[in-house]
């Protein structure tokens, strides 16, 4: 019996001291997880739009995040952006604007939630609940962040995944305001060393530097050898303007696919078009919104 | 406390006479599967290196309190516990390192050679020589990781540790994911054959 | 060979139970499907006006994801007898997700709305597929390898040890998926993954070996010495960490840790076949033993490679 109470006390005892041992591991460490997702994010952010720490952001720029909400409300599914409010230097606060599924304006609500806090997804949720009202289901779909200079727009940041060849790829883009690519980078992937791992290569994510809307909107894989002259271009094998000039004619091509990982060189591919497909869609919705109710934004 | 041993003794021990994955046969997986390159196989090691040290402290710290009948749960706390704690702190400071090494870094909670050397080891000897033999295994499970991922990650893209040395790629073949087999095979049997010549030319000299 | 028939009966049996098919309400639809890259078909309860059913405008088709935008139907072709029609879109679809098609004003009814998507238990038998062959957790994703060349050398302990690490895998990652779905979610303690895992993947291990024991003491002397070598499988730690981060529900978990399992009980009986006839052969003396092992298993693993882009629902 005792020997019963012995061995409960002691496994009590350890599994007491290897909790605390673990709570604290996580409490420390999940603050500095997220502070370096963050400024991870911020990187591929700066070096999308070509500046990083020797040339850092001009303070006329602006970025904006705008959160793309699926609201449904008694089986009826509408769909809600929060997007900061005020015009100018000084936005403050953010309004969740509801549009339904014909793209037609359904109502605008001010939330209150500090920009630090808009980006942890539960006290982002909550604060939209707290902002329309109860009993309606809300899912957060993705986020995009609109970059503006001195009051003009200057890129789209995509953010996105989709399944690749083993699990899914994570990319962020950036879009001019034409909808061309100005630049692409794989975040996550776990496709295979060698073969669709690939796609992480200057190589392969540059073929869809600069490709206009045109030519995205309907862009395949080629399985052809990449010409010797594009690869060394895209991989920065020569001066700038060479490089140039050598990306402006492959411009209107397909995509050339990896060799032996046509499947992961397709999926990068289909994710491409079909994020900037609705993201176009959407965005001129939106923005036909914003203009008709005259809503208050800085971007 | 049975037996004397040097602290170096204890590290060749483990590096030498009884590596995890040349000799010992045991955590196989990420020599295998993930030891492309030798920036993986360093961090996975450090992984390992401190999940096998930190246990076998706690456990030679610990032995007169653990119960003998629980020893084995016990054990496997204490192991989940640490490779929790590691686990946690790659992903939030190396989120790039980690993000190669995918699921194999939460495995380690699975690897015999930790247990094994908590049940052989640990549990009968002191804080300091427990600390010298978990150091010895878990820089031999590096030393192996490294060894493989150097050749791999020579042999297959033409670079160490990122750094491009060759300037081209000799055969593509060793970096695809089923060349690990063929690696670690190989090199056991290169292993085996130094072995079976260094034993030849002994006999030789003695007679 | 019993041991696989057996196998292959558990999973028909898992099949026909799950085979109840897509439910309907009231409605004109009776049944949809995916046809060629770029075709919905709709199947109509009752004939209905093909005239009225030959435009596009009466129907509205999303992926259930992206409810706003809608997909392009380029046109519609109803069958002459009215029972069926099929949509033809602008571009290819992506089959993997769930669409929804409303119609309007067809059949008389005013608005219905159907979700079109592919059948649920072909989806479940490519979990199955996916992890006994595509994604096999010995040959292609490298884990269990230190049980694994333990084990494989005879038939017999081929078959038994893989036979103990089905039966333990399928038990844990059950509980495991109670315990992640109802306790660690809501509680937000993912943190504790691991430990969890592990513990409960011990606690069937000596459950079993309890039960084992008292229930068929014959099983348990020529089963019960695999029951130790389950727990330093890494494949029983991977599996419910691969049902966390997927989000999987009861069935696709089920299916999932079954095909781990036969997956692993096929590596092993595949590599002890082989295992068996190579004492026979002449093998170069440094490779005899584990080097061998290892280059046979990195032949099974290319030749498992053959398997991916395998889709069969």
């Amino acid at each position: 019996m005792s020997n019963i109470l012995t061995i409960i006390f002691r496994l009590t005892l350890s599994c007491l001291i290897a909790g605390t041992v673990m709570g604290t591991t996580f409490v420390f460490t999940n603050k500095a997880k997220k502070a370096n997702e963050h400024a991870r994010e911020e990187k591929v952010v700066y070096s999308l739009l070509g500046y990083s720490a020797e040339n850092p952001i001009p303070e006329s720029m602006g970025l904006y995040e705008v959160f793309r909400y699926v609201i449904t409300d008694a089986g009826q599914s509408s769909i809600g952006y929060l997007v900061p409010a005020g015009a100018g230097d000084h936005s403050e606060g953010f309004t969740f604007v509801r549009i339904d599924l014909e793209g037609k304006y359904m109502d605008s609500n001010p939330v209150t939630i500090s920009h630090e806090k808009v980006r942890e997804q539960k006290d982002r949720d909550v604060a939209i609940a707290a902002a329309i009202g109860g009993g309606k289901d809300i899912r957060f779909a993705d986020h995009t962040i609109i970059v503006t200079d001195s009051g003009s727009r200057l890129a789209y940041l995509l953010s996105g995944k989709f399944p690749g060849f083993k699990t899914s790829i994570h990319i962020m883009m950036a879009l001019d305001p034409t909808y061309s690519v100005l630049g692409l980078e794989i975040m996550e992937h776990e496709e295979d060393p060698g073969l669709g791992a690939e796609i992480e290569q200057d190589y392969f994510k540059n073929q869809f530097k600069h490709k206009p809307f045109e030519t995205i909107k309907s862009i395949e894989v080629a399985k052809a050898p990449l010409p010797p002259e594009y690869f060394d271009a895209m991989e920065g094998k020569v001066d700038e303007e060479a490089a140039i000039e050598v990306m402006k004619q492959y411009r209107d091509q397909d995509i050339y696919a990896l060799t032996g990982a046509t499947i992961s060189s397709a999926a990068v591919s289909n994710g491409v078009r079909s994020m900037t497909k609705k993201f176009a869609y959407r965005l001129d919705i939106l923005d036909r919104v914003i203009k008709e109710q005259q809503l208050q934004v800085p971007f | 406390m049975a037996n004397e041993y040097s602290s170096f003794q204890l590290l060749a021990n483990g590096i030498l006479k009884e590596n995890p994955i040349f000799k010992l046969a045991l955590s196989m997986c990420p020599a295998v599967g993930i030891s492309t390159t030798v920036s993986n196989g360093v961090m996975l090691g450090i992984a390992v290196l401190f999940v096998q040290v930190f246990s076998s402290v706690t456990i030679s710290a610990l032995k007169n309190f653990i119960h003998p009948r629980i020893r084995i749960p016990t054990y496997t706390l204490t192991i989940a516990t640490w490779v929790t704690v590691i686990d946690l702190s790659l992903a939030a400071f190396f989120p790039g390192a980690y993000a190669k090494m995918g699921i194999f870094v939460k495995i380690i909670v699975a690897f015999a050679i930790i247990t094994m050397r908590l049940e052989m080891f640990a549990c009968k000897e002191d804080v300091s020589d427990s600390f010298w033999d978990g150091l010895g295994m878990g820089l031999g499970f590096m030393v192996g990781m490294v060894v493989i991922g150097f050749v791999r990650e020579l042999l297959g893209s033409g670079a160490v540790f990122g750094y491009d040395v060759l300037g081209f790629k000799p055969l593509l073949f060793f970096i695809l994911p089923s060349a690990g087999f063929f690696v670690v095979g190989l090199m056991m049997a290169f292993f085996n054959w130094i072995e079976a010549v260094y034993a030849a030319r002994k006999r030789e000299v003695k007679q | 060979m019993r041991v696989i028939q057996s196998f292959i009966l558990l999973i028909t049996a898992a099949c026909v139970l799950l085979s109840t098919g897509a439910a309907f309400g009231a409605g004109p639809v009776s049944s949809t499907a995916f046809g060629d890259e770029n075709e919905i078909i709709l199947k109509f309860s009752t004939p209905v006006d093909p005239q009225a059913a030959a435009a596009p405008e009466v129907y509205t088709v999303f992926e259930e994801a992206d409810p706003d935008i809608r997909l392009a139907i380029t046109g519609v072709e109803v069958a002459s007898d009215g029972t069926q029609a099929t949509l033809v879109f602008a571009d290819s679809l992506n089959t993997t997700q769930k669409h929804i098609v409303t119609t309007s004003g067809i059949g008389g009814v005013a608005s219905a709305s159907f979700s079109v998507a592919k059948s649920y238990l072909g989806y479940l038998i490519s979990i199955l597929i996916s992890a006994l062959l595509i994604n096999n957790f010995v040959f292609t994703k490298y884990l269990g390898l230190c049980v694994f060349f333990g084990t494989a050398k005879r038939k017999e302990t081929a078959k038994g040890m893989g036979v103990v690490f089905t039966i333990v895998i399928v038990v844990a990652c059950s509980m495991s998926w109670v315990l992640y779905q109802f306790v660690m979610k809501p509680f937000d303690l993912n943190y504790l993954q691991i430990v969890i895992f592990i513990g409960l993947t011990s606690l069937t291990v000596q459950a079993v070996d309890t039960i084992l024991r008292k229930v068929n003491p014959v099983l348990f002397k020529s089963f019960g010495v695999y029951l130790v070598l389950v727990i330093a499988n890494c494949i029983i730690i991977a599996v419910p960490l691969l049902m966390a981060s997927n989000e999987y529900n009861y069935f696709e978990t089920f299916m999932l840790s079954l095909g781990a399992g036969g997956g692993f009980l096929l590596a092993l009986y595949l590599m002890s076949s082989v295992s068996e006839r190579l004492e026979l052969a002449n093998i170069p003396p440094s490779f005899k033993g584990l080097p061998i092992a290892f280059i046979v298993a990195g032949q099974f693993a290319m030749a498992f490679l053959g398997f991916s882009g395998l889709q069969l629902f």
